[in-house]
């Protein structure tokens, strides 16, 4: 982890308010993992303040991807970047996912942009000689991450909330069906999915290795402030250090333990 | 650029310049040590300690605001007995002084944590948080008045000889009279200022955006307001005051200096931009030079004069 200024190469709008930057991070490029994060300023001057984490989308030699929606202050400035602008960066950061050696059918659970780090990680699976398959739930069909930016070899579900593409239905309603293929299951996306998603493999699947990618309002990224932390079954443990990847069993989800709308 | 704390002290705290890093926003010490050089700050104050382990609020915990950030940690701490055991025998081998920032319910804990801190290799000096706004309800502080504060202070300064800096809350009662009471009972220094009480309402779900509802305001937003509490306490002790609230700069040091601050804290910034205390470190003797003055000793509380035809 290093503090660093990237270089914007390509910003490419892959689905409405969604876009692929491709940086120049030079090595600290080389240790970006899937589950990481880069820590970027955003805009020129003190507004926001704050820097915003961004997952790694995936990593080339010298280039990191991020997939960034514009949803807030920052974002809505990252996602106006040109190719030459230089982005102070910070990371990459935390614990990314991890893949188990003897697993061999992975299935993996992406919500909304939370697909991003799930694209990188499949790609590594599938060198290694995995199975992935990849379900993905979004709003609407336009907000369903391009099945022509995976690699062929992933079987790729999806489900709409408002059934204009795939299942009409949550994306955890296809997990009933997957679970007993799956050696290990990976995920990343809103709250409420990653805690039906746990529920669900407690329930059917209680022995099923799983990685869930949890995401907290964040201050330093470097594990100091305690800003970022969630309710584990070891206690409160920081999304920037401890997390953003942690064991989904590890995760404490009594009502109201992780935020008021979890 | 040195600076001393607690001349009188039995261990005076002699600092190689005037830039510290806030309780709360440097952990321990060895986590930015990864990315930045911190045996070249001032010193450095540790994450407020209790007595006890503590696990804090339930999140969420911190939340953006304009030019700022509100927390509600709720002084998440591994407690007394393990900084006195794994934290301190790293900061003993560093060269730059560590400063315990510790955090009590009533003076007698003060007074306790003091006494075992006292002689541990590695702790140069003790701040007093007595004005945390976050572990109690509504944002109380412990020591909200100038007496529980001089209590606190008196009790501390029996049982250690360490050097003593009192960290004041801005929303107490009667500042200068908490502020002077404090230097009577003991205190080396002052720091000035803790943060403020605030909270932000999550427009989309019309709930706090803070599981605390309440969290402490820092960052530039309440840089204008340290400032001018610096230079009111200026006026009315004549120990060393220490100011903090948003600086991002070497001309924001040079305000709280001018202020009447012998020394200065970075806390919210450093998540912004880690490097900011080492850059006030190096621009520092150049924009006193550039004033002409030696040393930024000379500076401080110059605001106070006759102004300049």
């Amino acid at each position: 982890m290093k503090l660093f200024t990237a270089t914007v190469i390509e910003n490419e709008e892959i689905m409405p308010a969604t876009h692929v930057l491709t940086l120049d991070a030079g090595s600290a490029a080389y240790n970006a993992a899937p589950g990481q994060f880069l820590h970027i300023r955003c805009g020129s001057g003190g507004w926001p303040l704050l820097r915003r984490p961004m997952s790694v989308y995936r990593t080339e030699g010298r280039t990191v991807q991020l997939m960034v929606r514009d949803v807030g202050e920052g974002s809505h400035l990252l996602v106006q970047s040109k190719p030459g602008d230089e982005l102070d960066c910070l990371g990459p950061s935390g614990c990314g996912f991890r893949l188990e050696s003897k697993a061999r059918n992975l299935l993996m659970v992406g919500g909304g942009y939370g697909v991003a780090p799930l694209v990188g990680l499949a790609e590594r699976a599938i060198a290694r000689g995995a199975n992935v398959t990849l379900a993905v739930g979004a709003a609407t069909d336009a907000l369903v991450f391009p099945a022509s930016l995976l690699p062929e070899e992933v079987e790729y579900l999806v489900a709409t909330d408002d059934g204009s593409a795939g299942h009409h239905g949550l994306v955890t309603d296809l997990l009933p069906d997957r679970l007993p293929w799956a050696d290990a299951v990976y995920s990343c996306g809103p709250l409420p999915m990653t805690a039906t998603l746990a529920r669900i493999m407690r329930e059917r699947a209680p022995r099923t290795p799983g990685q869930v990618a949890m995401e907290e309002r964040m201050g330093c990224s470097m594990g100091v402030c305690l800003g970022c932390v969630v309710e584990t079954r070891k206690g409160p443990m920081r999304v920037c250090t401890d997390g953003p990847v942690f064991r989904v069993g590890d995760i404490v989800w009594r009502e109201g333990a992780q935020g008021p709308d979890a | 650029m040195h600076v001393e704390i607690g001349v009188n002290a039995k261990r005076p705290l002699r600092l190689e310049n005037p830039v510290l890093t806030a309780s709360g926003t440097f952990g321990y010490g060895t986590e930015y040590a990864k990315i930045v050089d911190i045996q070249r700050l001032g010193a450095i104050v540790s994450k407020g300690i209790t007595l006890h382990p503590r696990r804090g609020n339930r999140g969420p915990r911190i939340v953006e605001t304009p030019a700022g950030m509100l927390n509600a940690i709720g002084l998440q701490n591994v407690g007394l007995r393990k900084v006195i055991e794994q934290k301190a025998p790293i900061w003993a081998q560093w060269d730059v002084p560590v400063i315990v920032n510790i955090a009590g319910d009533t003076a007698d804990e003060f007074a306790y944590m003091a006494e075992r801190l006292d002689g541990v290799p590695g702790v140069a000096a003790l701040e007093l948080n007595i004005s945390c706004p976050n572990v109690w309800e509504g944002g109380r502080v412990v020591g909200d008045d100038a007496a529980s504060s001089a209590a606190i202070t008196a009790a501390v300064r029996q049982r250690t000889g360490l050097p003593i800096i009192v960290k004041l809350s801005p929303q107490i009662a009667d500042i200068c009279g908490a502020a002077k009471a404090v230097e009577d009972a003991g205190a080396d220094a002052i720091s000035l200022i803790n943060t403020y009480v605030g909270m932000k309402i999550d427009t989309k779900t019309a709930r706090p955006a803070l599981a605390n509802v309440t969290g402490g305001l820092s960052g530039p937003a309440i840089r204008p307001m340290a400032v001018w509490l610096v230079y009111l306490v200026s006026q009315v002790v004549s120990i060393p005051i220490i100011g903090l609230g948003g600086i991002a700069s070497a001309e924001d040091a040079l305000e709280f200096i001018f202020a009447g601050a012998s020394a200065i804290q970075v806390g919210t910034m450093t998540f912004v931009e880690p490097r900011t205390g080492l850059r006030i470190v190096e621009e520092l003797p150049a924009a006193a030079a550039s004033r002409g003055y030696d040393s930024v000793a000379e500076m401080v509380g110059l605001a106070h004069q006759a102004r300049r035809s």
